[in-house]
């Protein structure tokens, strides 16, 4: 009977360790999976990748000349150079951290706004249901909120907000070169054009992925403020400070904390795959125009993954995806040391 | 902001105190505005969503296959896809509960006194946090490169792999929920460690471990990036995994990116589904908390 226990002890003890470990390997076999699989690509491009504009999956076949510029025959034939594929990531690299940050320059506002509000001023009975509504929102799939973004917010902003936009600040000196053109090449010379508006860009790429990580952001640092010990507010009220200068010490005395709060926003916004790819237009290139239709790691991926035929193209892509994951670790890594591991008011929040 | 330097000794101070004063009621109210302003957005974005959903959600969504454009008939509906997510979950569900559950236990029963604990607790939150689309590749890589095609098995798989990190720590979460005492005084009556976990510790947390597992499993039933090169997706009814398998998530992706009026139509239908499937598991996740919450304040 004693023996029998004993060793159900062990099992389950076993059994447990292997589910923790099983745990760890995960992540092992996550990072050397996609090391193994881009290998064709990092070690044909290197460091280069990260600086390069190039994406060609396929090769270019380009005429010959010669030193008068005349067309070389060979055979009856014109000659070809063959310039082969070329890989290189910084036009999504741009797109994600410039898409990104839209998102947080609309949603840390509104976020800590609310944030306060819950914690500060929310009556009671409001209080759950406001909660609930967060979470919930949290919990929509990200392809529903594509698919709103593609039917809804994209011919609102191609119909109403952008072309409002465009005659009201077009007026600023540098705004119109900026957003509203696009530099083309003609004949040599650099001429501006006006900028097609799609309303699928950069700009509404930004705003749903702000509408996605508001519930984020809002639910992680309603959890830290709460924290903030009550002395803390009660001394700065003693001291006849007002709501707003109480509120401020708040959020100065959490800032690391709700720094964190930002940075999970963040890494979710970048990770983003199906809401942004549906919006953002997918352009493989770099433009300085926020109205100009761009494309994401993600949304790189979720367009050529699938119909990539050579090697070297899908290794490029896992390359891409291996630099999204190696951020995104970044981001976590830093966002939890901040707000969860700070001494017991952080820890309490979670 | 105006920030108003020039303090004189009398008669500015009542000036400071105005400006001070006015910045608060700025502040307030942009802090009311600002939660306004979001629970507008989000609730026009959550109505719009279901109202669309709703005037086109009909039985044929569920009792038909799709029919190709231009064919009578056409679109059909989804049962494919729905019969194609069930599949899925169901697999990535089977070998990611248990496989995260235990790794649950251990983070909760025994990683007191165990260098694995904080390890372990960190990867798997950092995990939470992964791009799904890059889970997506590593089951490519893993299952559909040695099978040759796309299939079911590399979905489940990448499903999987999501939801064993959140099963494993919400699992901890509401272990670590169950009174110490209870723990002791199995202990104390001479039961194993084990029989103190399986019939003792478990079952206290069975209604918090069900919903925790019900929210991770409508989080998986949402995801779409994970599954498009590894499921790709499929407009026949299938149930063999080892071919390439159809999803709700998928399908809507590729009827609300296509041209067709009507297939579009289908994909409302089908996000309405994955958000009654969210508020389900949400609100029973809610009722559940409150029922624990003023249990305990009864006890």
């Amino acid at each position: 009977m004693r023996r029998r226990g004993l060793t159900a002890d062990a099992i389950l003890a076993g059994l447990a360790r292997a589910g923790a470990l099983s745990v760890i390997l995960m992540l092992v076999v996550l990072v050397g999976v996609l090391i193994v699989a881009a290998w064709p690509s990092i070690h044909l491009f290197g460091a280069h990748f990260l600086v390069s504009s190039d994406w060609r999956p396929n090769e270019l076949h380009v005429p010959l000349h010669d030193r008068l510029g005349h067309v070389v025959m060979e055979d009856g034939e014109v000659a070809m150079r063959i310039i082969p594929p070329s890989f290189g990531a910084l036009p999504v690299i741009y797109g994600t951290a410039v898409s990104s940050l839209l998102a947080l320059l609309f949603a840390v506002p509104l976020s800590l706004g609310t944030a306060l509000f819950l914690v500060r001023l929310c009556p009671r009975t409001l209080k759950t249901p406001i909660s609930f509504m967060v979470e919930f929102l949290a919990a929509i799939p990200s392809i529903a909120y594509g698919i709103w973004a593609l039917f809804v917010l994209a011919p609102f902003l191609q119909l109403h907000l952008e072309p409002a936009l465009r005659s009201g600040l077009s007026w600023i000196p540098g705004v119109n070169n900026w957003l509203f053109a696009s530099p083309a090449i003609r004949n040599g010379v650099t001429v501006s054009t006006p900028l097609p508006l799609t309303g699928r860009d950069m700009f509404s790429g930004g705003l749903v992925l702000a509408i996605m990580i508001v519930p984020i952001i809002t639910a992680i640092s309603r959890d830290v403020l709460r924290s903030v010990p009550r002395a803390q507010v009660e001394g700065t009220l003693a001291l006849g400070a007002t709501w707003w200068q109480s509120s401020w010490e708040m959020l100065c005395f959490s800032r690391a904390a709700l720094f964190g709060a930002i940075m999970l926003g963040l890494a979710r916004a970048a990770g983003e795959t199906m809401a942004i790819t549906m919006v953002i237009g997918n352009n493989n290139q770099i433009q300085p125009s926020w109205f100009a239709p761009a494309q994401t790691m993600s949304s790189l991926l979720a367009n050529e993954f699938a119909e990539a035929s050579s090697t070297l193209h899908r290794a490029a892509l896992t390359e891409v995806a291996l630099i999204l994951l190696v951020m995104s670790l970044l981001f976590n890594i830093v966002a939890r040391w901040l707000v969860v591991g700070r001494g017991p008011s952080g820890a309490a929040a979670h | 902001m105006i920030v108003n330097n020039s303090r004189g000794p009398r008669s500015a101070e009542s000036f400071y105190r105005r400006y001070v004063r006015a910045k608060n009621v700025l502040f307030k109210g942009a802090c009311i505005a600002a939660t306004v302003a979001i629970l507008t957005l989000l609730a026009l974005v959550a109505g719009y969503l279901i109202s669309k959903g709703l005037s086109h959600i009909g039985l044929h969504f569920f009792t038909k296959l799709p029919i190709p454009p231009g064919m009578e008939g056409a679109p059909g509906g989804m049962k494919n896809a729905l019969v194609g997510t069930v599949i899925l979950v169901s697999l990535a569900g089977a070998v990611g509960i248990p496989v995260g559950m235990l790794a649950g236990i251990y983070l909760s029963e025994y990683s007191e006194n165990s260098f694995l604990g904080t390890p372990v607790r960190f990867i798997a939150d950092v995990l939470t946090g992964v791009p799904s689309i890059v889970v997506g590749i590593l089951g490519y890589e893993l299952f559909v490169v040695p099978m040759g095609h796309f299939n079911g098995y590399a979905g489940a798989g990448a499903l999987a792999f999501i939801l064993i990190p959140i099963v494993a720590r919400t699992s901890e979460e509401m272990l670590r929920l169950v009174p110490h005492s209870y723990r002791e005084a199995s202990i104390a009556l001479g039961a194993s460690k084990a029989r103190t976990i399986l019939e003792v510790v478990v079952p206290a947390a069975t209604g918090s471990l069900v919903t925790g597992v019900m929210l991770s499993i409508a989080r998986i039933a949402g995801e779409t990036a994970p599954l498009l090169f590894t499921a790709l997706g499929s407009r026949l009814l299938t149930l063999n995994p080892a071919e390439p398998f159809p999803s709700l998530t998928v399908q809507i992706f590729a009827y609300a990116s296509g041209p067709y009026r009507d297939e579009q139509e289908l994909a409302w239908a089908g996000i309405l589904i994955l958000i009654a499937l969210v508020f389900a598991a949400n609100l029973v996740v809610r009722l559940a908390v409150r029922r624990m919450q003023t249990g305990e304040a009864a006890r």
